[in-house]
């Protein structure tokens, strides 16, 4: 399979890489941010998407960060293990992304950027032009979007990302550089509807960093991830939970896989504890019910929300053991 | 005695020596001119390894073989690594896509995007505009049509008038780097009319507009059935008032090869105008001929070279249209053009396992005796033949072992439809009828309160007997398999009684080693299996073989044989099997007939050197071959060792008037089987057996599968490499296990196949593999090479019905949709709730098993069987067994002096019609043929009216319904 041509940059710097970015910008060229590339690159491949130029973070020292409460988004998920201090919850998520040798190059941040996902756009070119291109990669047509037609408006391809919902429940912050500036948001922030969109970038901004406040090392967390075989598999829903033992108050869940962004569902929770005493199960139906996937994935939609009520239970009773 | 210091190594001819001490004029001195081996001595007999029929110690349970006198310790049974495994392990290998000639240009295929449409035209000038383009092709360059089968040759290199699914080819470019060949491919200018296409299998049995492909006058009505099959053998009285039943409805998906290397091909018209073209083939001697149709070039003007083969598993058995495609373009070219498949080009040539719909039903008698298998088969070809008319009659009549039956009844139809074309997969055909075979073996026990093992073990049909289809059994290991399994996996104290959420299960197998009917010749012109040996003076062995090693170690086994039958240590013997030019003929590597055929031409080969040089060895030592030994590198008088010489020096002896020694040797099948339509089916001059059992782990809550533990009993007859056997076996459980439970070819809401690439089409990773105990039963096979049988395609069938009925034995939920993925179990687990009104999956309760008044009964009979079998199976008893003599079948009488019941039948009777399955209701239509002739009657019947009018009124028949109008033109049928 042939790579589509593009040029590649290589800044040392996060400020050089926001002047090369910025200067694209201004010369009106496309260009993608690269890190590890297990993402990026694959689609590039397929031709999903390929743009001119690809501006690699590789070099940037900033970005290779990492200690407890600081990770760069160039930190391989296999470096996330607890001998370099990292929090559990996050070994135990990392440990679950794809396989082993794709976790070597695969990084923290290209994780959380990943492109959504969808049965009618993660395809070849060939075979996108056999359903006449999809609303997400419509080469020019304004074709319509294939899991629900004739709706034309949102993108519903599903982010199946694994460590999101993970940092979701530690509370976590990023750092977000670009020619506008740096800011720091919540990590629950980052993510906003659609498909397409994916979530809070700006053209020309990237993730530098995720940090985690000081109380995450005494948060208990578990992740739950669905998935047809224990490699490779991008998952086909994923519950992450987090308390601080014995504080209900301080209970988080998460979800993934299952919708366009990772979602906290705050709410669902507040309610919950409003409602009452902390019960799992009936916790677990909540979340059930607050997520709605569609029909992209490798397993069916129903099956996929049916579980969500059992891995939130699971992850529920992991953190409590 | 002791052995070990007799030297290999023949010294140097001692030179004549004049008295004076100087050398004789002219007379050189010559240097040996072989080696005898790396190790300067002889090595004494393994006699572990020699059969203790002729003086060995190996133990020969099943009787004395032909060919154990041919062995000679040296490689046959141990466990040795693949000969080729070096060039595999330390990448230099040369596959597909290795193959790189000077000059070689790219060729890129253009593929259909509309599931079903006609070409209406091809503009291609601004593809021969793009600098860098340097050939193209359409359809119109190869009209010819080819077809892995004789009977059913509908491909095309291209298309020619319609495309038949997205990704059928349609055009193809060779340009000077594949950039400039991709870029190529969008700018043909092409005019499509679309033609609504057909996905459902079943919506193929209706007749339509534009069926897919038209066959003339055999055409059936105008469905898309390509193939139709009935079979019905036994008494079917015996249904009539069953004491158990169990039916079954079946959907499996559709499965796909996975091998690892993607199709690739290399074509170059050499100098002198020979096409030589580089394939990793299973089967170049289809390719060969294929490309001489397609080409319209002489197949001696074509030299297909086999490059090693990435995996095959059958998807690389057919002749494929890229490969025509590769020959036009370098022909147009005159450069080399090599084209390789992206992972989703492999799909979409596909030829995996077939979707199928399959609906069994079964039935025991009151003595516990198998009365009925019913079969009706719906199979889903997509868009072209390739093998399924054998697949057709595979998916029932595969199913008449290794049980004996009261009667058979199979129902097939194979239906084209408009997605990328099924065929030949590992376990070709038998697979999917085989598991709805065993899990209704395994229901059917749980009526009659009886262990399923020992229902099995009492209605096993015996060594050398014959099946209700006709087949001939030679060896047969099944029973040891079960007994086996049984005991190695501590079934009778698991076997229902294991905890909710853990189960086990059993499954069995048979299949054929080596189709009997080559495909494309008279086996009683030409043999199925030719082989030559050449040894020259440097003591090499070469061996020439068109057997095509795809991975299963058929270059090992040819190797392994000579090596055995001339004593030489296996790395003095090559395998040359690459080209057509220097291979003979072969049919290549399907229907696991390479160890069977090719072992057993090349023994016979092998025999004819070593004769050679007993002659030889005879004429130096004295000693007549019957006295003499062979034994590492070494032929000695049997009772000295000391009197002998060395290989090297008989075969200098052997070649001294003649040169190289030369042998060849072949095989062909025994006559065999019955005479009626389609009896070549199946038909083998052996079969393998397997049992299985299975343990899984079921998740209640998320409905996910994982197998933990599988005993794999397979009989191969004789294992010649133990090793390679039980790479197999375990190769065959994690195929086997991806089918049922993971893999899965996705066609979605709009026909198209969702999931062309190896992250969503669901291979199982080494996460899912179980421990897997391989047990190796040895039935020697009287025919087989050493006694060998398959163990390629066969150890595959029994672990999807081990695993579904492991899948029950946890939690009580019969599945009869492949695979079981976790959404799958789940709706079962769900569905099974709300009918015993449960809440919660942990308040189910796992099936338990109280023995009924049947079970000593069929124990009983499965000892008395043992014993029967023993001695059939060492030929100490050779009486006829037929299947039905359990039901009181006199097997020497011929099927028309047997009482009234027992029938044969391939046509449905006129009353039968009403009561067939899915697949059977192909029976309904007609052929064009006999709708023309219908016709042609009607119209000389109008005239004859016309001729006399006023009487033909008063007699004109009521109008009938469509029902019976039906039965009487059927009836009319049988009766021409």
């Amino acid at each position: 399979m042939l790579m589509p041509p593009f040029e590649l940059h290589h800044p040392t710097s996060t400020e050089e890489a926001v002047e090369i970015a910025a200067s694209l910008m201004e010369n009106g060229e496309a260009f993608d941010w690269v890190a590890g590339g297990t993402d990026v690159l694959p689609n590039y491949k397929w031709r999903i998407n390929p743009k001119p130029h690809v501006i690699s973070l590789a070099k940037i020292q900033e970005a290779h960060v990492l200690n407890a409460n600081e990770i760069g988004c160039m930190v391989p998920l296999a470096d996330l293990t607890s001998e370099n201090n990292v929090h559990p919850l996050l070994v135990e998520a990392a440990a679950k992304v794809a396989s082993s040798l794709i976790r070597m190059s695969a990084t923290v941040g290209g994780n959380l950027c990943l492109d959504t996902r969808c049965f009618w756009y993660n395809q070849s070119e060939d075979w996108r032009r056999s359903i006449d291109w999809c609303h997400k990669a419509d080469c020019g047509t304004g074709a319509d979007c294939r899991v629900i037609p004739n709706q034309n408006t949102l993108c519903v391809a599903t982010y199946q990302g694994d460590l999101a919902p993970n940092f979701m429940v530690l509370n976590a912050s990023i750092l977000l550089i670009g020619p506008e500036g740096e800011r720091t948001l919540p990590i629950a922030d980052f993510y906003e509807l659609d498909g397409m969109k994916k979530n809070v970038l700006l053209p020309g901004e990237f993730l530098l960093k995720v940090f985690l406040p000081e109380d995450a090392a005494m948060r208990r967390g578990c992740y739950q991830k669905l998935r047809v075989r224990d490699s490779w598999d991008f998952p086909e829903a994923g519950i992450a939970a987090s308390w601080l033992p014995g504080n209900p108050a301080s209970l988080m869940v998460a979800s993934t896989a299952l919708e366009s962004i990772p979602r906290l569902h705050t709410k669902e929770v507040e309610d919950h504890l409003e409602a009452g005493e902390f019960d799992p199960i009936a916790l677990a139906k909540k979340v059930q019910k607050s997520v709605k996937p569609v029909n992209n994935t490798a397993l069916p939609p129903r099956y996929r929300r049916s579980m969500v009520k059992t891995l939130t239970k699971r992850a529920l009773l992991g953190i409590l053991e | 005695m002791t052995m070990g210091t007799y030297r290999q190594q023949p010294g140097a001819s001692k030179p004549e020596v004049r008295k004076d001490g100087k050398r004789v004029a002219g007379k050189q001195v010559f240097p040996p001119p072989g080696s005898g081996g790396s190790e300067p001595t002889m090595r004494p007999r393994d006699l572990d390894f020699i059969p203790e029929t002729v003086g060995g110690k190996e133990p020969k349970p099943a009787g004395d073989h032909i060919h154990d006198r041919d062995r000679t310790g040296t490689v046959v049974g141990k466990s040795i690594p693949l000969v080729d495994s070096n060039a595999k392990v330390t990448g230099q290998a040369w596959y597909g896509d290795d193959v790189r000639l000077p000059g070689e240009l790219i060729g890129k295929i253009l593929r259909s995007p509309y599931h079903y449409a006609r070409i209406k035209s091809i503009d291609t000038s601004r593809v021969e505009a793009l600098p860098g383009v340097i050939a193209v092709s359409t359809g119109k360059d190869a009209p010819n049509r080819f077809g892995v089968l004789p009977v059913t040759k509908d491909e095309h290199a291209m298309a020619v008038e319609k495309v038949r699914h997205v990704g059928d080819l349609v055009a193809c470019v060779a340009a000077v780097d594949e950039s400039t060949a991709i870029e190529a491919l969008s700018l043909f200018d092409i005019e499509w009319e679309e033609i609504e296409p057909v996905f459902d299998p079943k919506k193929g049995l209706e007749d339509h507009d534009e069926p897919i492909h038209w066959r003339g006058k055999y055409h059936l009505s105008r469905t898309n059935v390509q193939k139709r099959v009935f079979q019905e053998f036994g008494d079917r009285s015996l249904v009539d008032s069953p004491f158990a039943a169990s039916h079954g409805a079946w959907t499996m998906s559709g499965v796909h090869h996975g091998f690892t290397e993607p199709h690739a091909v290399v074509a170059h018209w050499d100098p002198n105008g020979r096409l030589q073209l580089y394939t990793p083939q299973q089967v170049p001697h289809y390719t060969h001929r294929a490309l001489s149709t397609v080409l319209d070039v002489p197949m001696h003007q074509i030299n297909v070279v086999r490059t090693f083969v990435g995996g095959g598993f059958g998807g690389k058995s057919d002749p494929f249209p890229h490969e025509m495609c590769a020959a036009i373009l370098a022909r147009k070219a005159g450069k080399p053009v090599r084209i390789t498949f992206d992972r989703e080009e492999v799909y979409w040539i596909n030829r995996g396992r077939h979707p199928s719909h399959i609906e069994v039903k079964m039935t025991a008698d009151t003595d516990g005796r198998i009365s009925s298998f019913d079969i009706d088969a719906l199979i889903d070809g997509g868009g072209f033949a390739s093998f399924g008319h054998v697949t057709s009659y595979y998916n029932g009549v595969l199913a008449t072992a290794p049980y004996e039956l009261g009667s058979f009844h199979y129902t097939g139809a194979r239906v084209w439809t408009n997605k990328p074309a099924s065929g030949a997969m590992r376990g070709h055909g038998a697979v999917n009828t085989r598991c709805a075979v065993e899990v209704g073996l395994d229901e059917m026990a749980e009526s009659m309160d009886v262990d399923p093992i020992d229902l099995r073990l009492a209605n096993l049909l015996p060594p050398h007997s014959r099946t209700i289809s006709g087949f001939r059994i030679t060896s047969n290991g099944m029973r040891e398999a079960l007994e086996r399994v049984r005991e190695g996996s501590e079934w009778d104290t698991k076997f229902r009684q294991l905890p909710l959420g853990k189960g086990i299960g059993i499954g069995c197998g048979f299949f054929i080693s080596g189709s009997g009917l080559p495909i494309h010749w008279d086996p009683k012109n030409f043999p199925h299996a030719t082989v030559h040996i050449q040894v020259d003076m440097d003591g090499g062995v070469t061996v020439h073989t068109g057997a095509a090693d795809i991975g299963q170690g058929s270059t090992t086994a040819v190797a392994q044989v000579v090596s055995e039958v001339l004593a030489l240590p296996i790395e003095m013997i090559h395998v040359r099997s690459h080209e057509s030019d220097t291979s003979p003929v072969d049919l290549g590597s399907y229907s696991s007939r390479v160890t069977f055929m090719n072992a057993n031409a090349a023994i016979r080969a092998a025999i004819g050197i070593r004769d050679q040089l007993l002659k030889a060895a005879w004429e130096m030592l004295g000693y007549h071959p019957n006295v003499l030994v062979l034994n590492d590198r070494r032929i000695y008088y049997k009772h000295d060792p000391a009197v002998g010489v060395s290989y090297l020096q008989a075969l200098h002896k052997a070649q001294a008037d003649t040169g190289a020694l030369i042998a060849r040797g072949a095989y062909r099948s025994p006559p065999m089987g019955g005479v009626h339509k389609g009896a070549a089916a199946g038909l083998a001059p052996a079969y393998s057996f397997s049992a299985y059992v299975a343990e899984v782990d079921v998740d209640v809550e998320t409905g996910q599968v994982s197998c933990t533990n599988v005993w794999a009993a397979h009989d191969c007859g004789k294992a010649l490499n133990p090793m390679a056997v039980k790479g197999q076996i375990i190769g065959s459980c994690h195929m086997g296990l991806g089918q049922v439970l993971s893999e899965k070819m996705v066609y979605g809401r709009t026909g198209h196949l969702q999931n062309a690439n190896l992250l969503e089409y669901k291979i199982p990773s080494v996460h899912e593999m179980p421990h897997v105990e391989a047990i190796i039963v040895e039935s020697s096979d009287p025919e087989g090479p050493f006694g060998a049988k398959e163990a390629g395609e066969g150890p595959l069938l029994p672990i999807l019905p081990a695993v579904v009925n492991a899948v029950y034995d946890a939690i009580g939920v019969r599945l009869r949709d492949l695979p079981l993925t976790p959404d799958i179990v789940y709706a079962g687990i769900q569905k099974h709730l709300r009918k015993l009104r449960l809440e919660e999956p942990e308040q189910m309760q796992p099936p338990r098993l109280e023995h009924g008044p049947l079970q000593p009964l069929l124990v009983a009979r499965g000892d008395l069987h043992r014993e029967r079998d023993r001695l059939r199976q060492r030929s100490e008893d050779t009486s006829a067994y037929v299947n039905g003599v359990l039901f009181g079948f006199d097997p020497d009488r011929p099927l028309s002096e047997q009482h009234e019941g027992w029938r044969e039948a391939y046509e449905p009777l006129p009353e039968q019609l009403a009561e067939l399955g899915f697949a059977g209701r192909a029976w309904l239509k007609k052929e064009q043929r006999q709708i023309q002739r219908e016709e042609e009657e009607q119209r000389q019947l109008d005239i004859d009216e016309s001729e006399k009018p006023k009487i033909a009124v008063e007699h004109k028949t009521p109008p009938k319904d469509r029902k019976s109008k039906r039965g009487k033109s059927q009836k009319i049928r049988r009766e021409l």
